[in-house]
């Protein structure tokens, strides 16, 4: 049957909406059109819409028609406005244009007022936040006809936490605002039964808040629930009587339309005035509920901070513990949420937790990558997180992640120095390192810098968890927290180099401490011999913290300022040691580490062709690059003839890149890399530029691309490769690259701004001379330094950058000649240096 | 009675306490302590920048011996913590008038 067209059973659209009204006419007639009539009315429109979607070839072509606001609730009144949202599934072509006019024109012949909207699904990709009222209507999207699946896509896209919180936001604005237009008070002597405080709108508000926040938020509410639904029904049959009398959307309880509905809704009175005064009294009590279930919602609704979490009075709350209690890869959510907005894990978030724990195994908690970001994240040094892991490990949680750690829990062991159980001293470790990460403390600021300048602090913070758990044995318990651990990084499936940094720290935590206090650190060999045990400055960073919080959560008395001063000055040698000397330690054919790295080689490559490119390359560069990276050095190496430059980019992880290049020693290669990086707009964070006495180059940058340029271009990765090639062959000339951005270069990106630093050494190294530079990080400096190097007729041999945060820390090692540099030629390059460097102030 | 206060390298502090006990001393105190001596502390470099570092760490021992084993015991202190380089420390021997056990309140001869 067609609506649209007269039918042999005479059906028609106008018979078919006519007789719905009628019928709901009918019922407000008797003061009776409340919820029930409302729903049927709703219902009746809903199978004319079907009727004329099919008629308009609807079925046939993706596409979905979702009632919405009011219609959506099913509670449409006599006159308002039908409000739908007309969803595609893909781009809107003209034949979709055709079923949109075939669809809606009917409905305007026959004077029903649509308020419409069309949309394709992928508009739900982005939040509209230029229109909060079509946000809130789609809260109460109901699918009328089409496809079902595309409704649910429609839904997983739209509700997300980040839309809820973003409507919720905007709701509670309009509230203010529209309770501001009635002077914010609900005993109004003429109420519109919509609009004001008391009335539909904030009924319906409240559920939404309800609905965004915890399902369960009104159940808790001063008002019972049957309460607020009969003052519902109250207000839509008043409702219902004044669009009968006005004809029209009106919805002011006038004092002329208060009589009329006092007697369709049979108030009983000889008078009108005793009659009205019933309905009014009435609607008073009603609309008081209303209020106060609006202004309690208002006040306890969590805020939604994740994934069926809300922020409340008490702390991170889940919105719905049943939900929760199912979903333990939720639960490190609230941790992190905590930590985020500086509160507690609520007690009843808590016993939720510890009333289900025992149901799960480790893997269940970090099922997938996302999930054990998650749970790295979470354990990054700041304030909160001592707190947050002490909860965990109160609601049985921390022992259920970390089995490992659970060996240890309570467990006492009787020394002369500890003051705490095994468990509660690891967990202070982590308090003292949180501590030094937000410290002002004058004296503890060098090692909150040196926490800052860590890459990866989550790293520390996991061995600093595991450091101890072969206490639950009594021998040599580094060995065994090592053993232990082995399955907590194999669990975390932690990148190789992370693995082995975290396991390093675990197995040698006691080292520095016994050299710092019991070896003659003043005896430059027990330095030497210590920095090569540590190997790279990462490491070192590390364990010095590691000792130091270790040390700390001893007892109160154990860590002394004496003590950290030894720590400090330990850590400042060699540092040194790592940063200046290594150029002199040159890699030997009984290299320890070389065995493994020849006997692991993938089948395409060589000993001979291994040998050969390592020889006379740092000691350093095999603790630098893993076994696979040293092997695509090799690669890049292979074949390589003077002019020819091999290249090679990827990326490292989401944020940063890396590029790796090899040639035949090329004056300015550095400065030219640099330029090239920084003509692309790309941030360079770490590098190492090194030399091998056959005249072998190998830079490796790492750098962040911020203007996302290799993101956003598809060719963008060969076009950068190719200019690199280019530059460092001569074909092309850096200068004019850079020419477009010399506004930019050398701007500081506009942190706290500090006088650089330059100094030039002879004693460090035996072969170069030298030179450390600190300054403002900014894009192009290292270019900058570079051409000012070259420009003073300097070689650079190996070259160190690292940052951290804002500042630029790079160590050049440079010759001139093939010599170190005389006392002279020092003086001249750090003063051209610092000119260049102060002109960027 | 002597009061033999020995400034020594902290990394010695184990040497000087087996030397100690070899000629039957058991009571010491150790403490830590910070100063300088002719070593006058050095010139670190952290980053380009020079901090000067005019107190270094040591360490203290103190003993008191009866006069006559004084000599030995300075012997032993200073064979124990040399290293023949600056910055080896001091020892000092000063005089002890009268001496008290707390618990008894016995004064010690």
């Amino acid at each position: 049957m067609s609506l649209t067209q007269p039918s042999p059973g005479g059906s028609t659209l106008v018979a078919a909406f006519d007789a719905a009204r009628t019928e709901l006419e009918a019922d407000a007639l008797r003061g009776a059109a409340g919820r029930a009539s409302l729903e049927r009315f709703s219902d009746r429109i809903d199978a004319m819409l079907r009727q004329l979607f099919a008629d308009a070839g609807g079925n046939e072509r993706s596409v979905d028609v979702i009632a919405l606001g009011g219609y959506g609730r099913r509670h449409l009144c006599l006159q308002s406005d039908i409000d739908l949202l007309v969803l595609f599934e893909r781009a809107i072509d003209a034949d979709d244009e055709r079923f949109l006019r075939a669809f809606l024109h009917p409905l305007w012949d026959i004077g029903v007022v649509i308020g419409h909207q069309v949309r394709e699904l992928d508009d739900f990709k982005r939040l509209e936040t230029n229109n909060a009222e079509f946000l809130l209507a789609l809260l109460d999207a109901r699918p009328v006809a089409g496809i079902r699946s595309l409704f649910d896509r429609f839904r997983t896209r739209f509700h997300t936490a980040s839309t809820h919180a973003y409507i919720l936001k905007s709701l509670l604005e309009l509230i203010d605002r529209r309770h501001a237009a009635f002077n914010a008070t609900l005993y109004q002597l003429e109420p519109d039964v919509k609009e004001a405080p008391g009335a539909l709108r904030d009924l319906t508000a409240t559920r939404t808040i309800g609905m965004l926040t915890d399902p369960l938020l009104l159940r808790r509410g001063p008002a019972d629930p049957a309460r607020v639904d009969q003052a519902e029904d109250f207000l839509l049959r008043v409702r219902s009587t004044l669009h009968l009398g006005a004809g029209r959307n009106q919805n002011v309880l006038s004092h002329e339309m208060q009589e009329r509905t006092a007697d369709l809704l049979g108030y009983p009175g000889a008078e009108p005035r005793q009659r009205v005064e019933r309905l009014m009294s009435d609607y008073f009590r009603h609309a008081r509920v209303v209020t106060r279930s609006l202004d309690w919602a208002r006040k306890s609704a969590p805020v939604p901070v994740g994934p069926n979490l809300g922020l409340s009075r008490d702390g991170i709350r889940f919105l719905d513990p049943v939900v929760a209690a199912r979903n333990p890869a939720t639960w490190l959510g609230a941790f992190q949420a905590a930590i985020d907005h500086g509160t507690d894990v609520s007690d009843e978030a808590l016993s939720c937790i510890q009333q289900h724990v025992d149901r799960y195994r480790a893997d269940d908690f970090f099922p997938d990558a996302a999930d054990r970001q998650t749970l790295l994240r979470l354990l990054t040094p700041r304030a909160g997180l001592y707190a947050r892991l002490s909860e965990m490990h109160d609601c049985g949680l921390l022992g259920r992640v970390f089995p490992e750690f659970q060996a240890i829990s309570w467990r006492v062991v009787r020394d002369f120095y500890h003051k705490y159980t095994v468990d509660e001293h690891t967990l202070l470790t982590i308090r003292n390192l949180e501590r030094i990460a937000e410290t002002t403390a004058p004296e503890r600021l060098r090692f909150r810098n040196v926490l800052a300048a860590v890459a990866e602090p989550q790293l520390l913070v996991l061995a600093l968890l595991l450091h101890d758990v072969g206490k639950w044995r009594d021998d040599d318990h580094a060995v065994e927290s090592v053993r232990m651990a082995i399955d907590v990084v194999d669990r975390l499936q932690l990148r190789g180099d992370a693995r082995e940094t975290v396991l390093f720290l675990i197995r040698h935590h006691l080292q520095m401490s016994l050299v710092a206090f019991r070896r003659d650190t003043e005896d430059p060999d027990v330095v030497k011999t210590f920095a090569a045990f540590i190997g790279t400055e990462e490491r070192l960073k590390m364990l010095a913290l590691m000792t130091l919080v270790d040390v700390e959560a001893v007892s109160p008395e154990t860590l002394t300022p004496w003590k950290e001063e030894l720590i400090w000055r330990l850590y400042v040698d060699t540092y040194n040691h790592l940063t200046q000397r290594y150029g002199d330690e040159l890699i030997e054919r009984n290299q320890a580490g070389l065995d493994e790295l020849l006997k692991q080689r993938p089948d395409d490559l060589s000993t001979v062709e291994i040998t050969r490119f390592l020889e006379g390359l740092p000691q350093r560069y095999l603790q630098l690059f893993s076994r696979d990276a040293i092997y695509r050095h090799v690669r890049l190496a292979r074949d390589i003839h003077p002019d020819e430059v091999h290249l090679s980019l990827e990326r490292s992880d989401s944020a940063i890149w890396t590029v790796a290049v090899t040639t035949l020693d090329k004056p300015v290669l550095f400065s030219n890399i640099c330029g090239v990086l920084s003509s692309f707009g790309m941030n360079i964070i770490r590098g190492h530029a090194l030399t091998n006495p056959n005249g072998l180059v190998l830079d490796v940058f790492q750098f962040t691309d911020d203007e996302r340029f290799l993101e956003l271009n598809a060719e963008g990765h060969q076009q950068l490769l190719h200019v690199l090639e280019d530059v460092v062959s001569g074909r092309s000339d850096v200068t004019s690259l850079l020419r477009g951005r010399e506004q930019g270069v050398l701007h500081a990106k506009g942190a706290q701004r500090f006088a650089p630093v330059v100094r030039a050494d002879n004693e460090a190294s035996g072969r170069y001379t030298i030179l450390d530079i600190v300054a403002n990080n900014a894009l192009g400096l290292l270019y900058r330094i570079s051409r000012v190097i070259s420009r003073q007729g300097c070689d650079v041999d190996l070259v160190l950058i690292a940052t951290e945060g804002e500042k630029a820390i790079d160590v050049f090692h440079i010759t001139k000649g093939g010599s170190k540099l005389t006392e002279a030629e020092q003086q001249a390059l750090t003063s051209d240096l610092l000119r260049t460097l102060e002109g960027s102030l | 009675m002597k009061l033999i206060k020995c400034i020594i390298r902290p990394n010695k502090v184990d040497e000087v306490k087996d030397a100690l006990a070899k000629l039957n001393i058991a009571g010491m105190t150790v403490t830590e302590v910070r100063g300088h001596g002719k070593q006058k502390g050095h010139t670190a470099i952290y980053r380009g920048k020079e901090y000067n570092v005019s107190l270094l760490p040591k360490m203290e021992v103190e003993v008191v011996v009866p006069d006559n084993m004084a000599d030995d015991v300075v012997k032993a202190v200073v064979q124990a913590a040399r290293t023949g380089e600056i910055g080896d420390g001091r020892v000092f021997v000063l005089p002890v008038l009268e001496s008290y056990r707390i618990r008894t309140g016995e004064k010690e001869s």
